[in-house]
């Protein structure tokens, strides 16, 4: 699972984002559009389908750790893109398990179900939940299924400039929410992130709430190339807004092995692993 | 009439009388009953360890939930009950992908009101049934049961829970298993579901999903019974006592055939442009024991003797959902056959009026509001096809509302359940608050209030309002 992306808004002068932010001069001028960027992004090669271990480490302001073991598939099909997260450990909230459909078609709803093994049921979930904190994380619903995508339906995105992407040039992208509506669903009223041009990965990136306060900084490393494929490895979502941040490390990443088409049903996370 | 409960549709049982349940309890002394229990739970930590080895299970997983409740009286903080419980689960994994899963729980209360033996233990199958240590503990098999995917099925066969339905607490399709209503339904579903023996196999027949279940355990619904704190009172439920009549109470009347009396179910279900749909059947034994009554003339005046017994039904239904926006329509439907109401007056010969019944239930969930879950139910039973006045109303409504909402990442949930009978006008008002301080530790603090006529499904209990303080501790 890979950060999401959707974004943002107009940079606000008083905001100093993480990385090295320049002004669109005449040597830039010739720097790709922000949707030429977000279409290299989308465009990525990420394999047709994929299974890893996912370990998730919640921390409180404090200090205070939460840590869960989950194994996450996703498999693209035609006309859609399908994801799927069990929860393996803790016991309390081992069974849970996270389905969606997400639709190219951007007027098409995509379709969420949880699993909630208290009550022994799958649960529709509102796609416009998609702003809400996915199972006390940092990441929203959204930011789950969106994996290493940006959401070109939901932004509108113009380039800034360049920035650092991990020691090298990057370009620095904006994205700002189509609508109020869309604003408010996603919780954001604008993003920035910084993207590595050479291989189209985002390497850092910032969200700003709907109040146009900053609320969370996104950082990404440990990038890789396992079987082919560029592969983020660990994200550090950082919420500056409750001080809570949440890391993400991924392993026995395998774009290779086959993943059945019936592990994305709600029966097979009724069932689990 | 169904009784709608904590978000629990329950048909109301036409008998839960106290004279009808048995004193008489089996007569092993407490500490047999405990050492017994504790061989059962050695012989399934035994069994599962063993297993592991013979048939190269790929690897054995454990864990263990204790947990710690004390009740008072809403009404002057007097304790109701302090409870304390264990249960170890165990799970092997064959290199097959088989997948054998144990859960047994001991539990141990100390308020006679609430004892595990208070309640109409006939209902329980001689296979299911708990086994009880003196009159404050009992040991439970829960679940026990085996997964074997193959390429196009799925069995799981063994003691097992199967839920169905959309509803959100609501029962008007979760009715494979029966249920315990010790604490009327207080207890959180899946503590209070009773699993059974069953086989429960899926596969894919087109673009459906089917799942069959072959169930020959016989559990019905527990009751509470008298001394109990939770015994149902209700005139609706209970045939009202009338002076100068004698009454007698006959041992429950079980279905004893164990293939010939077999509950059958049938589930198709399918995700169709946007919707979850399912159509279900199901021929089982009413839950609910009917009360039947044979009333005579003796030399000593009326007499009126009641033999509890159970009897069949088909029930046809369906369920759906979509989400729209911020919103998800839920819904269900069950259509019983055969339905056996509490009859008005003396003038029903036996006591019951058969009749045909229609539950349903739709709800809107709406999450407008951040990491917030608002959602209304209604639900309805209508009783059709009487044959003689009922107690209960033609038409039964009941509307529920639940607001959920969590914070600081999920490790604080604060909860409110309100459920409101539209016939009686009394109703259940659910709130807790739960932290969760690690992930293996939770507190919690609820308040449970009934109101409304004696006479209600939930009214009658307007003297058990209840504060709780729960701990819960986990290990793996």
């Amino acid at each position: 699972m890979k950060l999401p992306l959707r974004v943002i808004a107009l940079l606000s002068i008083f905001t100093t984002p993480v990385f090295a932010q320049s002004t669109v001069n005449s040597s830039e001028a010739a720097l790709p559009t922000g949707e030429e960027v977000a279409a290299h992004i989308n465009s990525r090669d990420e394999g047709e389908a994929v299974s890893r271990k996912l370990s998730i480490e919640m921390r409180d302001r404090r200090g205070k750790t939460r840590q869960r073991e989950t194994m996450s598939y996703r498999k693209y099909f035609d006309g859609e893109k399908r994801t799927v997260i069990f929860y393996l450990s803790p016991k309390n909230i081992k069974d849970t398990a996270f389905l969606t459909y997400d639709y190219n078609d951007p007027k098409v709803e995509d379709n969420q179900w949880l699993y909630l093994p208290a009550l022994r049921k799958v649960r529709r979930i509102s796609a416009s939940d998609r702003g809400d904190y996915f199972l006390g994380t940092d990441m929203t619903y959204e930011d789950i299924k969106l994996e290493t995508r940006v959401s070109t339906a939901d932004f509108n995105f113009q380039t800034l400039g360049t920035c650092d992407a991990d020691g090298k040039p990057g370009l620095q992208i904006e994205g700002t929410p189509k609508t109020k509506e869309i604003a408010r669903e996603l919780g954001y009223s604008k993003t920035q992130f910084c993207v590595d041009n050479e291989i189209w990965m985002i390497r850092t990136s910032q969200f700003w709430d709907i109040k146009g306060n900053l609320l969370k900084t996104i950082t990404i490393s440990n990038i890789a190339q396992i079987q082919g494929i560029w592969t983020q490895q660990n994200i550090d979502v950082e919420n500056h807004k409750t001080g809570h941040s949440t890391g993400l490390t991924f392993s026995e990443v395998d774009y290779q092995s086959p993943v059945p088409d019936d592990i994305f049903t709600t029966n097979a996370i009724k069932r689990g692993l | 009439m169904p009784l709608n409960v904590g978000c629990s549709t329950l048909p109301v049982p036409q008998h839960a009388d106290r004279k009808l349940h048995p004193a008489n309890k089996q007569a092993s002394t407490p500490r047999a009953r405990f050492f017994l229990a504790t061989i059962s739970a050695t012989l399934i930590s035994l069994l599962c360890t063993l297993l592991s080895y013979s048939l190269h299970a790929a690897e054995l997983q454990s864990s263990v939930i204790t947990s710690a409740l004390w009740s008072a009286s809403s009404h002057n903080f007097k304790r109701q009950s302090y409870q304390l419980t264990l249960e170890p689960e165990f799970i092997l994994r064959f290199e097959n992908r088989a997948k054998l899963t144990a859960l047994s729980r001991l539990r141990s209360i100390s308020l006679d009101a609430l004892s595990p033996e208070k309640v109409t233990d006939d209902a329980y199958s001689p296979y299911s049934k708990p086994l009880f240590i003196g009159n404050s503990s009992e040991f439970e098999l829960r679940e026990f049961y085996l997964e074997l995917p193959s390429d196009n099925y799925y069995f799981t066969l063994g003691k097992q829970q199967v839920v169905w339905g959309k509803a959100d607490g609501l029962k008007v399709l979760d009715i494979v298993n029966p249920q315990s209503y010790r604490e009327f339904i207080l207890e959180d579903f899946d503590d209070s579901r009773i699993p059974q023996w069953m086989a429960n196999i899926e596969t894919t027949v087109g673009e459906w999903d089917t799942q069959f279940l072959w169930i020959p355990d016989q559990s019905y619904h527990v009751l509470a019974t008298e001394g109990g704190l939770y015994m149902p009172t209700s005139s609706l439920i209970l045939p009202e006592p009338q002076a100068g009549v004698s009454v007698t109470v006959k041992p429950f009347k079980r279905p004893g055939r164990t293939l010939m009396d077999s509950d059958i179910g049938l589930r198709l279900s399918r995700f169709w442009k946007g919707w979850d749909l399912s159509l279900n059947y199901l021929y089982q034994y009413d839950n609910f024991a009917l009360l039947h009554q044979r009333r005579s003339f003796t030399i000593n005046g009326p007499h009126v003797e009641i033999e509890p017994q159970y009897r069949r039904t088909h029930v046809l239904g369906g369920s759906f959902s979509n989400a729209f926006d911020n919103w998800v329509l839920r819904g269900e439907l069950a259509y019983f056959t055969d339905r056996y109401f509490l009859a008005e007056g003396l003038s029903d010969s036996d006591g019951i009026t058969k009749g045909k019944e229609m539950s349903y239930v739709v709800g809107l969930d709406w999450a407008g509001l951040e990491n917030t879950l608002i959602s209304g139910q209604l639900f309805q039973s209508v009783a059709l096809n009487r044959q003689s006045a009922t107690v209960r109303d033609k038409s039964d409504s009941t509307l529920s509302l639940l607001v959920n909402h969590t914070l600081l990442n999920e490790t604080l949930e604060l909860r409110l359940i309100w459920l409101a009978n539209s016939n009686i006008g009394d109703g259940l008002v659910r709130l807790r608050v739960t932290y969760e301080w690690q992930d293996n530790l939770k507190t919690w603090v609820s308040g449970d209030t009934f109101y409304g006529s004696e006479e209600g499904i939930f009214g009658q209990f307007d003297d058990n309002d209840r504060l709780t303080f729960g701990v819960e501790l986990a290990f793996e």
